[in-house]
């Protein structure tokens, strides 16, 4: 079919027309092959110039559309949406920068006239090889998947499930709750962590949107946004599930630096060297000592001693809650035992936000030791233990105390390194997932429709990992709208099937797991609605087999041609 | 069960209004207008991207922090569902969640959002010129004006205050330039009611006035800069291009950072100030790497998985870190001295050509009228009190209304942006 190219130049007012001489622009672009029409307009984007665009497309059946105007950021789907309305497919369109790209950037007008021809035969030559891709949507299911029965879970649970939304809580142990409910106390109100608990399970228990399923692991995840395929072991029936959701959270929570990795706190060496974990569970009613803080001996402690930072140089980050946890555990001390002496041994104090800094000075009330230590060690001395501190300064200390409480840093979850490879997920060198934009994206994975919170992470508060936890559902509820389809990108990549000769390398670079390996054909294969259309594999592909739908060699090549000639 | 379905048809789709279209609110409307809401999200100023456009390079991966937000500014603009209301601000609340009115005080532009197509004409006729607050009075202005170059909406303003034609002077200077015929003096100020469901608080925050301490000299000694100060000398649009320059114009061989000024008159500590101040380092250290660094801090609050890193790169390239309270800067010939005590008790004194004053952060300006419309409790400092501290920071204690950001309390972008998320979180789930 022979083509018919419109080829629109606006002035911009006098921000093209100052330099770039239009006339000579059109005298120039007129003569060339399939220019059906050349014309010029005043300000091609406003009301009246998208009205003049559309007329002129119906009016000389033009195929296809060239505007040189300002930058595409601007106005190219401007320009886009009128040929749509003219009854054009948007891809046959092409747009010039001559203002950004030369009227505003070329001092002289001879050569900002003659630069804008250039680029104008470009996108024309162009715009010649352009195809109509169609644009596509796909079904999605609204359903989710949770992985992680801890606070982050739960909440994420409780706001998705609806009537038309089912939500899949998987927790591997045998029971909901988390961490949270070891905690008898939380700061900085001192409420119970269990009762929080307690009151969030009955909620749950309540939602018939939610199926929870325990003693349970994910053992597949396939696919991408609005389509997972997930498969489920669940221990007690030993049988597999297999269901279908439109996006996952993964709420796996954190581990304990082990500290009997770092031999000079005692851990293991002394009675009475607890994690604070450990002591989280004495304090709770139904522990081994009723709540009592009690040493092994049974008598309670008249010196505790609370060391900060416990593998903080080994994991080399800060783990930002234990400073205020331990100022809790000071609080709980002295409630039970007013008389106690507690000291803190610390090297620097981390209270960030509005209110913690109150917190941590109405606990200084209660008589609290602080000690700034750079290096401490704790020795059993037969009655307890002693703990000797160096300074940054370098003076040296000493003391003693009946217990101490270690604050170990937080780890990422034992699941998280199999999780991690199981659904492509990039882990930062700690072993925390990597979000999609460390600050505009917080909670989002490098994988679209895959989601983290909480301490999965980095270490996170208990009000951080549910605020987080409700930022996934905003991030779902949003995308996935029951009834709705998804429009994917239509600028993909494609990989010629006869031309792979299945090295793979395509699959290394591409950062969204779009690609994935036919083994029949060993071939690789684009999955378009995962494919962002980049440009990686493009690039990286040897054999010149994969190619990108909107940016092929030839409209490149036969772009670069008119602009270079 | 008829109960909870004329909830749901009360609640179903209603509009949501969101308040500042900083880095919280554009994603709050984003996620909420995707979801086929209709927003409208009002800003008291005539741009986006509140404080956030203001920075160069954010840590920890000193992204810039411009043109990470420029694709989300741009997004909104072209959001159908969203109608932006810029000049704008609350004047009058009423209602319940599911079924708010607002009304609101919108200022004229006195320029054509749709004719203008942002070209810049206009400003140099314009024979006004005032300090630019937006960039901390570093460099001047017009009456007509963008507060910096890449503002979005590209779409000047005119300021009533210094326009001579509010001044009852005839002057249509920048109107005659203006070929598309965008200047307007005939628009008029408008008041708005909206209904809306909810209600979205992302009024961000402004710097503690450095003004309110006298120790530190600032405000009298020339060389001593605010934060936000040497972020504007730091950014490529700013008054200096990026060249960061004493007020003599020479750069400086030698800096001081004060971290925490402010911390003891406010009772908190501002969460983002060490990191800011470790950038502010590497991003000096970027542009004159023989500047001599001394940061002087009380304890270095560098909480997450990032930010460990960064503080021993930055350490690692020459900066010195000492643990001190500084008491005084005063001028010493043409160098500044800063007397400071350590944590031992001995007292010191350190010289540099420049010193950089950290403040606490505060909430935005006009919290307390907006707390008060809104009816949300206030903590002592002026933030916007949340109802369950320790479970969200989101919810306030009046159904329906939510905060997101610093208008909370102090935190930096990916809090924001997680608690801007969250609001949308819990609009949308109250829907069903």
């Amino acid at each position: 079919m022979a083509k018919r190219i419109g080829i629109f130049v606006c002035e911009c007012g006098t921000n093209i027309a100052e330099k770039v001489d239009i006339d000579q622009v059109i005298a120039a672009v007129s003569p060339l092959k399939d220019a059906e029409v050349v014309e010029r307009h005043k300000l091609l984007c406003s009301e009246a110039g998208k009205d003049f665009l559309k007329q002129s497309i119906e009016e000389h059946g033009l195929t296809h559309v060239v505007v040189a105007a300002c930058s595409p950021k601007q106005h190219e789907v401007t320009f886009m949406n009128a040929c749509e309305q003219a009854g054009l497919n948007p891809q046959l369109f092409q747009l010039a920068n001559i203002r950004e790209q030369c009227a505003w950037v070329t001092p002289n007008g001879e050569e900002a006239t003659d630069k804008a021809i250039r680029q104008i035969r470009a996108a024309i030559s162009r715009v010649r090889y352009h195809n109509p891709i169609e644009k596509k949507e796909v079904e999605c299911s609204p359903d989710v998947l949770v992985i992680g029965g801890g606070i982050a879970g739960i909440k994420a649970s409780q706001l998705l499930a609806a009537p038309n939304r089912k939500v899949y809580l998987v927790e591997k142990t045998s029971s909901l709750g988390g961490k949270t409910k070891s905690f008898s106390k939380l700061f900085t109100g001192m409420d119970s962590g269990l009762s929080l608990m307690e009151q969030e399970l009955e909620s749950l228990k309540a939602n018939e949107n939610v199926e929870v399923l325990t003693e349970s692991e994910v053992e597949q995840v396939l696919g991408f946004l609005g389509n997972f395929e997930v498969k489920v072991r669940t221990k007690a029936e030993d049988e597999e599930l297999s269901f279908n959701v439109g996006a996952v959270i993964l709420a796996t929570g954190f581990e304990l630096f082990d500290p009997k990795e770092l031999p000079q706190y005692g851990y293991g060496k002394s009675d009475d060297v607890y994690t604070s974990l450990e002591f989280e569970e004495m304090n709770l009613p139904g522990g081994p000592t009723g709540g009592k803080i009690l040493l092994k001996s049974g008598k309670p402690p008249q010196s505790v001693a609370i060391i900060h930072c416990v593998g903080r140089e080994e994991k080399d980050y800060c783990s930002k809650v234990c400073c205020l946890y331990s100022l809790k555990f000071d609080r709980m001390l002295k409630s039970q035992l007013p008389q106690a002496k507690v000291s803190h041994f610390y090297s620097d104090l981390c209270l960030p936000g509005k209110s913690y800094q109150r917190f941590y000075e109405q606990t200084l009330e209660l008589g609290i030791e602080f000690i700034r230590s750079a290096k401490t060690e704790v020795t059993p001395n037969g009655k307890g233990t002693t703990i000797k501190y160096e300074t940054e300064t370098g003076s040296k200390g000493e003391s003693v105390a009946d217990m101490v409480i270690l604050i170990p840093a937080m780890e990422s979850s034992r699941d998280a390194q199999k999780l991690a490879e199981m659904l492509k997920l990039p882990q930062d060198g700690k072993g925390f997932f990597v979000e999609e934009h460390q600050l505009l994206s917080p909670v989002a994975s490098a994988v679209e429709g895959v989601f983290v919170v909480g301490c999965a992470r980095g270490p996170q508060s208990i009000s951080e990992s549910i605020v987080q936890a409700e930022a996934a559902t905003g991030k779902i509820l949003s995308a996935l709208v029951p009834g709705r389809k998804l429009e994917v990108e239509v600028r993909t990549s494609e990989i010629s099937e006869s031309f792979c000769t299945g090295c793979q390398t395509c699959i290394l670079v591409c950062p969204y797991g779009a690609i994935t390996f036919d083994e029949a054909k060993r071939v690789s294969v684009v999955n378009e609605v995962l494919c962002h259309g980049c440009g990686n594999c493009v690039a990286a592909c040897p054999s010149g087999a994969a190619s990108l739908k909107h940016f092929t060699f030839r409209q490149i090549y036969q772009e670069l041609k008119e602009v270079l000639q | 069960m008829s109960g909870e379905n004329e909830m749901n048809d009360k609640e179903q789709g209603n509009p949501v209004l969101v308040i500042g279209a900083g880095v919280a609110g554009i994603e709050a409307s984003l996620l909420l207008a995707n979801s086929g809401r209709k927003v409208y999200l009002v800003e008291k100023t005539s741009y986006t991207g509140g404080n956030v456009i203001k920075f160069e390079e954010v840590y920890p991966n000193m992204d810039c922090a411009t043109c990470m937000i420029s694709p989300k500014q741009q997004e909104l603009l072209a959001n159908e569902n969203i109608e932006l209301l810029t000049l704008s601000q609350i004047a009058a609340v009423s209602g319940s969640s599911g079924n708010f009115s607002v009304g609101i005080k919108k200022k004229a532009r006195y320029v054509d959002l749709e004719n203008c197509i942002g070209c810049g004409a206009c400003y140099d006729p314009c024979p006004v010129e005032v300090d630019n607050e937006f960039e901390e009075g570093l460099s001047k202005r017009k009456a007509i004006y963008i507060p910096c170059a890449g503002a979005l909406p590209n779409v000047p303003v005119i300021d009533t205050e210094n326009c001579l034609r509010f001044k009852e002077q005839d002057c249509q200077a920048c109107q005659e330039t203006c070929v598309f015929e965008a200047i307007d003096f005939t628009q008029q100020d408008e008041e708005l009611q909206l209904k809306v469901g909810a209600i979205v608080v992302a009024t961000g925050f402004k710097s503690f006035d450095l003004r309110q301490t006298t120790q530190y000299g600032y405000g009298k000694l020339s060389d001593v800069y605010s934060a936000m100060e040497v972020e504007r000398l730091l950014a490529s649009n700013g008054p200096t291009q990026g060249q960061i320059t004493l007020r003599n114009g020479e750069p400086p061989a030698s800096v001081a950072i004060i971290h925490c000024v402010g911390r003891e008159e406010k009772g908190y500590c501002s969460s983002v100030c060490c990191m800011a101040s470790l950038k502010l380092s590497h991003f000096l250290k970027k542009k004159l790497p023989e500047v001599k660094i001394t940061q002087f801090y009380s304890d270095l609050c560098i909480p997450g998985k990032a930010y460990q890193e960064f503080y021993e790169e930055v350490k690692e390239s020459g900066v010195d870190f000492i643990r001190a309270t500084v008491s005084e800067v005063s001028q010493a010939g043409k160098e500044l001295a800063l007397k400071y005590a350590t944590e031992d008790g001995q007292e010191k004194t350190l010289t540099a050509d420049m010193v950089i004053l950290n403040p606490a952060v505060e909430p935005g300006v006009n919290s307390t009228k907006l707390a008060g419309m809104l009816n949300i409790p206030q903590s002592e400092d002026g933030f916007f009190s949340e109802k369950e501290p320790d479970l969200t920071s989101i919810a306030t204690a009046q159904d329906g209304i939510f905060i997101a950001g610093c208008a909370q309390g102090p935190k930096d972008i990916a809090e924001t942006v997680a608690e801007a998320e969250a609001t949308a979180g819990r609009i949308l789930s109250l829907s069903r």
